[in-house]
């Protein structure tokens, strides 16, 4: 399967998914204008490596900011990667920095509301 | 005058309403000035200014900023600072600097402004060159050239004045006006020097750091947001917040405002500044009549919650799908009440029939 690669922007963040090297991260800021519109190729791309995904995926997470309308746009990504772990092993690596209690508590937030397993690590 | 929310009006009905202009108040460091020019090119594109327009705003720009930065080591106080002025209207601009400069200083810089502005265009580019060739040997780096340049290049007289701030030293203000015809018809010169000396002076004691006011989109909304990142030195967590707030504030604009007697876009009018241990952000926006009775129910409901109550509500709305836009869901609202902990302060002007004029600001403590 292709990989996925987004260079980041001053306003959308840096997707880099490769099943070859089993790396899939999202990193940056991501405060774009329509955020339904940005992260629509990554449904795309998950909903067909669903089909034919790696044994274990670690999702990294390294967001310096994320606005509201970004944070649906996550939960849309939660959503397949928990579809996806019912046929493969999957974890979410979520990086906050040490003084950023809010991106902690964002992380905490989504790993109670969501049935993945999340490592919370600080950098 | 800021617990008034009607400032916020004021000032955009002082501003002059659609037309564009910003103010940058504080320390000039290299960081502000590259996204201060960054921002006027994006301005200068949107209103599809002639290239030639372009150069002469930018380059008087240029050496204001460069002449902010190299006279304001003297002092550094907060409330001391420049101030950079952008103004437009129809198809003139208007650049003011003003900045401490010693008391010493200011008969020689009288003397070089007077000799400038005696000057014909012809005369002006041999002064220029003359500057040039004795500047070879000063150490200051073409003290006076950019004076030249700004008036060679606004093809007007340049209009100057000194405001005393104490014993040492004063503020000196530079007004240049820039246009391409000639043409001194309807020369209402709204923006005058002493009206920006004025509100110097307000934005001064209300301590305002950045004002916009104009076309509200995506790429202004990214320029501000660099701005106020060169210019906060907080710790990580504060400025994060205030970043926070101002995206949704403004992306709440971008998406959700009304155009008033224009297509281009949604005009509004943005503001921080800092009283106490407090960042206070605002804004205002034109919004259909139609619209206000919701809004201000889900603002009411969004300031009755406490904590516990906004956070469940966050949730509840993050999972809600049937609208798939986070603005319907209000979670940027929750937002700025989850990272400002306080109220929504706001306010709903009726201008007409058919728009009204609607002021937000959240409040921002900070630990000093």
């Amino acid at each position: 399967m292709e990989n996925l690669h987004i260079k980041s922007t001053e306003d959308t963040p840096e997707i880099y998914f490769s099943p070859d090297e089993n790396k899939f991260y999202i990193s940056n800021k991501s405060l774009p204008e329509d955020a339904i519109a940005f992260f629509h190729p990554v449904f795309m791309w998950l909903n067909n490596y669903i089909d034919k995904p790696n044994k274990e995926n670690i999702f990294t997470f390294k967001l310096d900011y994320f606005s509201t309308s970004t944070a649906k746009q996550l939960v849309k990504i939660f959503f397949l990667l928990e579809k996806l772990s019912e046929i493969s092993k999957v974890v979410i690596k979520w990086y906050y920095q040490k003084e950023d209690t809010d991106m902690y508590a964002s992380g905490l937030k989504y790993s109670k509301l969501i049935d993945l397993p999340f490592e919370l690590i600080e950098f | 005058m800021l617990n008034d929310l009607s400032f916020a009006f004021q000032l955009f009905e002082g501003m002059e309403k659609d037309n564009l202009s910003y103010i940058y108040r504080g320390l000039f460091t290299q960081g502000v000035t590259d996204k201060i020019i960054s921002l006027t090119e994006t301005n200068l594109a949107n209103f599809g200014e002639s290239s030639k327009m372009k150069k002469r705003v930018f380059s008087i720009m240029v050496e204001g900023l460069q002449n902010i930065t190299r006279h304001q080591d003297v002092l550094s106080q907060d409330e001391k600072s420049g101030i950079f002025v952008i103004q437009q209207k129809k198809n003139r601009y208007y650049i003011t600097t003003g900045n401490p400069i010693a008391k010493d200083h200011i008969p020689k810089l009288t003397g070089q402004l007077d000799k400038i502005n005696s000057l014909e265009k012809e005369e002006l580019k041999k002064f220029y060159k003359s500057v040039l060739n004795d500047n070879m040997m000063s150490n200051k780096g073409g003290a006076g050239l950019g004076l030249i340049e700004m008036a060679r290049k606004s093809g007007n007289k340049l209009t100057y004045d000194f405001k005393k701030i104490d014993d040492e030293f004063s503020y000196f203000y530079l007004y240049t006006e820039i246009s391409v015809s000639q043409n001194t018809e309807d020369k209402d010169v709204i923006y005058s020097l002493t009206n920006i000396k004025q509100l110097h002076n307000i934005l001064n004691k209300e301590n305002v750091l950045l004002i916009f006011n104009g076309l509200l989109n995506q790429d202004n909304l990214i320029n501000l947001l660099s701005i106020i990142e060169e210019h906060m030195a907080h710790a990580l967590l504060l400025k994060k917040r205030v970043f926070n707030i101002m995206v949704e504030m403004l992306q709440n604009i971008v998406k959700h405002g009304d155009s008033f007697e224009t297509d281009k876009g949604n005009s509004g009018i943005f503001f921080i500044n800092k009283k106490g241990n407090s960042y206070f952000l605002n804004s205002g926006n034109y919004i259909n009549n139609k619209k206000v009775d919701n809004l201000k129910l889900k603002i009411e409901h969004v300031n009755s919650l406490d904590d516990k109550k906004l956070n469940k509500f966050y949730n509840d709305r993050l999972f809600n799908f049937q609208i798939d836009s986070s603005k319907e869901a209000g979670l940027g609202l929750i937002e700025l009440r989850l990272k400002s902990k306080n109220k929504i302060v706001y306010n709903f002007y009726k201008i007409n029939d058919k728009f009204s004029f609607f002021t937000i600001r959240t409040c921002i403590e900070y630990n000093a």
